[in-house]
Parts: C-alpha cells; sequence; structure tokens
C-alpha cells in the first residue's frame, strides 16, 4: 500500500486499527549457503488452492487458518482464489496469478541460475486475518516442517 | 503473513516477504520484508509484466544480505502506487443505477463467447471456486435470483459442508471473475475502474449480485450481513 498518509481517511483508520500480532525481538536464521544453492518456496496468504481442493470456508472454526498445498508443477490455469477479503481489486489476478503468487518468475531465476532449485511444494494460506493465534501455533509450524522435509533453505512470502 | 515468516525463522527457515502495509510488518516484526507502494491485489507491482516483478523480486533477495534483523526495506515510493485504492469504493458510487429489469441470465449468454475469447487468450480463468462450469451458470443465475427473493433458495451442487450464504459468496465471485474475465477480452483497453464501474454500473449480474446484498443487510442476523459486505465488492 501507499504510505497511509495518502490514503483516504477511511483506509487509513482500517489499517491503523487492523490487529496484528505484535511481536518483541525476531527470530533469526542467517542463509546456509549462496543463493545459487538454494532452495526455494513460495507461502502465499492469497488464499489460493488448485481447482480440485475445497475452497477456504468460514462455516468451520478454524477454517480460515488452514493452508492449501500448491505443487510447484502445478499448471497456472488448476489455481484458483478464494480469498474472503473484499478490500482489494481482483482484475490483477484475473490477469496475472504472479501478481501475488510469482511462480513463473521463480522458475525463470532458477533457469538463469539465480537461485538453486524450486521446492516441490508451495503453500497458500489466507490473509487479513483478525486472529492469527492458530497459524501461528498450529498450521504455521505444521508448513514449516513440511517445507523443511523438502529441503527448503528459503521461503519467500507474499501477500494479496 | 508476517506471522508466518516468525513462525518459519523460528523453525530454521530463512524468510524474506513482501508487506504491502508498513505500519503492519513494523508492528509484527518479520525477520526480513520489503514494503511495496503499491495498492492490494497488486504485490509484485504490475500484471503481465515479468520484468518489474524481476526487480520487486531481486529488491526483496537483496535483503538476505543484511547481517541481522529485523529488516524492514522501502522500494522505491516513485515506482507506485499502482492498482485500486479499493474495488469497493467504485461499486459504492454505482450500486443501484443498473435497470433491474435487465435479464441476467441472458448477460451470461450474451458474454460467454468473449469469456471463452479470454480463456482461449491467456490459457486460464479465475473462475472456478464453485465448480460448477460456466456453460451452466444459467442455473447459478436462478438459484441467485430465488436467493435474492428468499433465505429458502438452495442449489443441488452447493457441498452439504458448505452453507448456502458461504455458497451464494462463491457463486458471486465466480460470477464476477466470468464477467470481468469477459469484459477484459472484450474491451482489452479499459482500465481496472471501467471494468469495475461497467460491472455495478451496467450489467444485470452486478444488479443482481447487489439485490442480495441489499435483502442480506436488511436482516437482523449479523453473519448474513458480514456474508452482504463480501459480496458487493
Amino acid at each position: 500500500m501507499p504510505r497511509l498518509e495518502i490514503l483516504s481517511e477511511v483506509q487509513r483508520r482500517m489499517l491503523e486499527f487492523f490487529p496484528c500480532m505484535e511481536a518483541d525481538g525476531v527470530p533469526w536464521t542467517p542463509p546456509a549457503k549462496p543463493l545459487s544453492e538454494t532452495r526455494v518456496a513460495i507461502v502465499t496468504t492469497a488464499g489460493l488452492h488448485l481447482r480440485e481442493d475445497k475452497p477456504f470456508n468460514r462455516d468451520h472454526p478454524g477454517g480460515e487458518s488452514t493452508y492449501r498445498i500448491l505443487p510447484s508443477d502445478a499448471d497456472n490455469a488448476d489455481i484458483v482464489q478464494s480469498h474472503f477479503s473484499i478490500g482489494f481489486d481482483r482484475t490483477a489476478i484475473y490477469r496475472d496469478i504472479n501478481i501475488t503468487y510469482p511462480i513463473d518468475r521463480m522458475r525463470e531465476l532458477v533457469q538463469r541460475g539465480v537461485v538453486g532449485s524450486l521446492a516441490p511444494n508451495n503453500y497458500s494460506f489466507m490473509g487479513a486475518l483478525r486472529d492469527c493465534t492458530v497459524v501461528a501455533e498450529q498450521t504455521g509450524p505444521e508448513v514449516a516442517q513440511r517445507l523443511k522435509d523438502d529441503g527448503v533453505d528459503l521461503v519467500f512470502l507474499t501477500p494479496t | 503473513m508476517s506471522v508466518l515468516a516468525r513462525v518459519f525463522e523460528a523453525a530454521g527457515l530463512t524468510t524474506v516477504a513482501i508487506a504491502l502495509v508498513r505500519e503492519h510488518a513494523a508492528r509484527v516484526r518479520p525477520p526480513r520484508a520489503l514494503w511495496v507502494p503499491f495498492y492490494f491485489g497488486y504485490a509484485l507491482g504490475k500484471p503481465d509484466d515479468p520484468e518489474f516483478q524481476h526487480q520487486v523480486i531481486a529488491a526483496a533477495l537483496g535483503m538476505l544480505d543484511a547481517p541481522q534483523g529485523p529488516v524492514l526495506a522501502d522500494y522505491p515510493d516513485a515506482a507506485g502506487p499502482i492498482g485500486m485504492p479499493q474495488a469497493s469504493e467504485v461499486a459504492a458510487s454505482t450500486n443501484g443505477d443498473a435497470d433491474r429489469t435487465l435479464d441476467a441470465a441472458g448477460e451470461i449468454t450474451a458474454l460467454r463467447g468473449y469469456y471463452e475469447r479470454w480463456q482461449e487468450q491467456r490459457g486460464h480463468t479465475a473462475v472456478g471456486i464453485t465448480g460448477i462450469p460456466q456453460r451452466r451458470f444459467r442455473g447459478v443465475i436462478r438459484f441467485l435470483e430465488a436467493y435474492a427473493e428468499s433465505d429458502d433458495a438452495d442449489m443441488g451442487e452447493r457441498p452439504a459442508d458448505v452453507s448456502v450464504p458461504q455458497f451464494v459468496r462463491y457463486c458471486a465471485d465466480d460470477l464476477k471473475a466470468f464477467c470481468y474475465e469477459a469484459r477484459m477480452a472484450q474491451r482489452p483497453g479499459d482500465n481496472e475502474t471501467d471494468i469495475h464501474r461497467w460491472f455495478w454500473g451496467e450489467t444485470a449480474v452486478g444488479a443482481l449480485i447487489d439485490s442480495i446484498t441489499q435483502r442480506l443487510n436488511a436482516t437482523d442476523d449479523p453473519s448474513l450481513k458480514a456474508m452482504a459486505y463480501g459480496l458487493s465488492r
């Protein structure tokens, strides 16, 4: 988003008062190897999933804190979005999924030798959550373990 | 997203994150975040512009050189803003203007050729949340027309674990994607604002969705009001 001072008052107040899981300190894992040898996975909070997957669903308690697997070899045409939020213009993702899930760009970086490899699986969560407790304590650590099991070194995170 | 970055980094993974709201990243403190001056929906800046997207990614990966964190780097302000402040602002300005006597089902049929052209040109579509093929969207329209009149309406394709209001939202999202993609194929020169104005101000499908919103907003049920909020945007 542009700096808050140039937004409308409604937008500015909405963002200023949005609940965040504030923290002190910061966990820190420095890169263990050069980028050209690094295995990368994308994790997005764009609410994406494969067509065959269940859309994100608020009917179930905790349903918005679940995640979906996006295999790196999935066809972009097989990925859709069921994000709850209405606060964004979807024409961009209608045109180009890379606007929020830069999978083609990562493939290109691997081809160019900039990045070592792409992990077999990427992950998608729901964004704009007002309560991240389940993600922080349960589904997030679960995906972290999956990423580590796939030999991932670097996670590239994108919002929508 | 910033919360996930912290979780992953604590688990021994290195992370870089794109952050759209600088103030939120400053509060949550992900290890490495690149703030970008683009509106929601435009995290990598420009759709269909691989070179621009690579520049954003390169800036994000550049944070890996930092010896300690948290790192909250700024992408140049001059690159933005890109996108729309909020699509809903267009919707709010045009809701209610449409001619409600228009035939939404007929409109879907009329747009089908453009929609299929879009699919052919782009090789993908955002339609598909309901799992109902677009060739049967006239049935979706009939369901929504009934739901605009009564809570009793239902559709056989609704999965048992999805409530009717949630399924209505999925239907609305699919119809919007169908119409927007058709319009982008029909008028490739239109910008985002043009497309939103057309959908909410001129189409029967937009008017139908808006009529559901108005009915749900008139109820006393907070969950239905919340669903209504998500429909007409």
